[in-house]
């Protein structure tokens, strides 16, 4: 590999090319880790966001016999709204700006689908489910389910938002993790820097010396050994990215019907590979962007420090 | 100009082997003094130490008019190494690199512009008699030729202090008076140097006054103003 200032004849660029070549192969598969770990940390914070925010504001309502009169018709009076609308009508106590969603005959069957297959179901007694979902700041009472079974006895309240917390909970601490990864990612490649930059020092102690003494300042020799593992750090960084590229592509693909759960989608359908590049998150391409930069500042800045600092042998 | 006051070096990790003792003197700007003593007695180490090589253990140093101690930023003792010329016993030149590229160094390294750095090389690479050997690498060179290279690498970019470790021991007599002519004029248009040797014949060629070490002592300055 050619380095931007092996144009300069001062003997520091010749010879022993085997620690530059294993440099580059250490970075390219510490990049690799670290992608997979950034990717891993982007689904985390995606899931983490999801559960704070959309996941966790919707409501479940499930109302068995929905059609049944809530008070049996007796002779005296005519019958009253039925148990479904009791509870819908209940439901317009909830915090304004939250959307109402009482399943249709349709969609009730396509949700049960998998279980009853597609035979008439009409004659099954189905509850009727309502979706609930809340405006993004808005609580749901505590008490929603017992006012509720206590006006409709047998009505079941699912909130998403108890398990939400945990799953939250969860992924922060996958985001923690994969955070602690990425340091001790970028330990090791520091100390990868450094071992290689030692193997630089010693083989070319003499030629260094002889520079010194010819009056060249410590940047210019930092610059030079800093200049060298930089690139290689960016080559081999960019290459474990594109690398790391290949098993995450499959990886989103797989998993991109979970994160499109919505209100309206029930299907778990694989995305084609071109609609693909829509389903990555921007954050995790930028991410991956940066990587290469990430890594080449870090064999830099390593570099940098180590040679000036064995320099100071030398007055 | 050059003032020692009470200088000692000491080498080793912990210091503890006296090589230079108690050496006081002064070299006017422009002034030529042979460096003289039996091996061993110190002179490469004397002029490594005013090569900024290394520093005083003990003592107080002028370089070039400018004070060397460990106080000072490692910027101006850069500044100071350019502005200072070594023919290194051994020569020191980097093997890999052509016997041009290797002359050029002190250029590049000031960063002069590159056409003007060609000019310079072909120039003094004629006059030691390389001329024809530029792009040699430096580890094809016999010993005269290597010789000469660090010799050309030494004056190139015109310093003011020129330090030369027995820089004819590989000549042949004629290059040797021609060098020593060429160190004589030099010291004349106002480069300070010192030069170590061993060669009587050289020293009475060209009489100048000498500095005389006995183990790490000065024994003679004939140059101090009494
Ligand atoms: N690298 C070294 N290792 C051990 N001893 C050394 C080294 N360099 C110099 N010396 C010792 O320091 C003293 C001065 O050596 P030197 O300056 O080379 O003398 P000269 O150039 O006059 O022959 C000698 O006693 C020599 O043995
Ligand atoms: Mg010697």
């Amino acid at each position: 590999m050619m380095m931007p200032f092996s144009g300069r004849k001062d003997g520091l660029s010749v010879s022993e090319a085997l620690p530059d070549r294993s440099l580059f192969t250490l970075v390219a598969m510490m990049s690799f880790l670290a992608a997979l770990t950034l990717a891993g940390a982007t689904g985390a914070r995606a899931l983490s966001a999801r559960w704070a925010g959309g996941a966790a504001q919707l409501v479940t309502v499930q109302v068995p016999d929905p059609d049944q009169p809530l008070t049996p018709a007796s002779k005296k009076e005519p019958a009253g709204p039925t148990r479904a609308e009791a509870v819908l009508a209940d439901l317009n106590t909830l915090p304004p700006g939250s959307v109402m969603h009482r399943l249709d005959k349709e969609e009730l069957a396509r949700l049960l689908e998998p279980w009853l297959g597609e035979a008439d179901n009409s004659a099954l007694p189905l509850p009727a489910i309502i979706r609930i979902r809340l405006s993004d700041n808005a609580q749901v009472p505590n008490d929603l389910e017992q006012t509720l079974t206590a006006h409709v006895p047998g009505t079941i309240v699912e909130h998403n938002a108890s398990w939400g917390e945990r799953l939250k909970a969860l992924a922060n601490s996958l985001l923690a993790c994969a955070g602690l990864a990425l340091l001790t990612v970028g330990g090791i490649a520091t100390l990868v820097t450094g071992l290689a930059t030692r193997a630089g020092l010693s083989t070319r102690r003499d030629i260094i010396e002889i520079l010194h003494g010819l009056g060249a300042s410590d940047g210019y020799i930092a610059g030079r050994f800093a200049w060298r593992t930089a690139m290689l750090g960016l080559g081999g960084s960019l290459a474990g990215t594109v690398l790391a590229m290949v098993p995450l592509l499959v990886l989103f693909r797989m998993a991109a019907p979970f994160a499109n759960i919505s209100l309206q989608s029930d299907t778990l359908l694989l995305p084609d590979w071109q609609t693909l590049q829509n389903i990555i998150p921007t954050d995790m391409l930028v991410a991956f962007a940066a990587l290469p930069f990430v890594a080449a500042f870090i064999c830099w800045i390593t570099t940098q420090s180590m040679v000036r600092l064995w320099l100071r042998r030398l007055p | 100009m050059i003032r020692l006051e009470n200088v000692s070096w000491r080498r080793g990790k912990k210091q503890n082997t006296q090589v230079l003792s108690d050496l006081s003197f002064s070299i006017p700007q422009g002034g030529f003094r042979w460096l003289l003593g039996p091996s061993g007695a110190g002179k490469s180490s004397l002029l490594s130490l005013l090569h900024l090589e290394t520093l005083p253990t003990e003592g107080r140093m002028l370089l070039l008019g400018k004070p060397v101690s460990k106080a000072e930023k490692r910027a101006h003792f850069v500044r100071l190494r350019q502005r200072i010329g070594m023919v290194h016993q051994d020569y020191k030149l980097i093997p890999g690199l052509s016997v041009a590229d290797n002359v050029a160094l002190p250029l590049r390294l000031q960063k002069r512009p590159e056409d003007e750095i060609q000019d310079e090389i072909h120039a003094i690479l004629k006059w030691v008699g390389l001329g024809e050997r530029l792009n040699a690498p430096a580890a094809s060179l016999s010993g005269g030729e290597q010789q000469r290279t660090a010799i050309a690498r030494a004056i190139i970019h015109r310093p003011g202090l020129i330090l030369a470790d027995e820089p004819t021991n590989a000549l042949e007599e004629s290059q040797a008076h021609r060098l020593l002519d060429m160190f004589a004029e030099l010291s004349d248009m106002g480069t300070t140097m010192v030069v170590a040797t061993h060669n009587e014949a050289l020293i009475r060629r060209l009489e100048r006054p000498a500095l005389y070490l006995e183990r790490g002592r000065l024994v003679q300055d004939e140059g101090a103003t009494v």
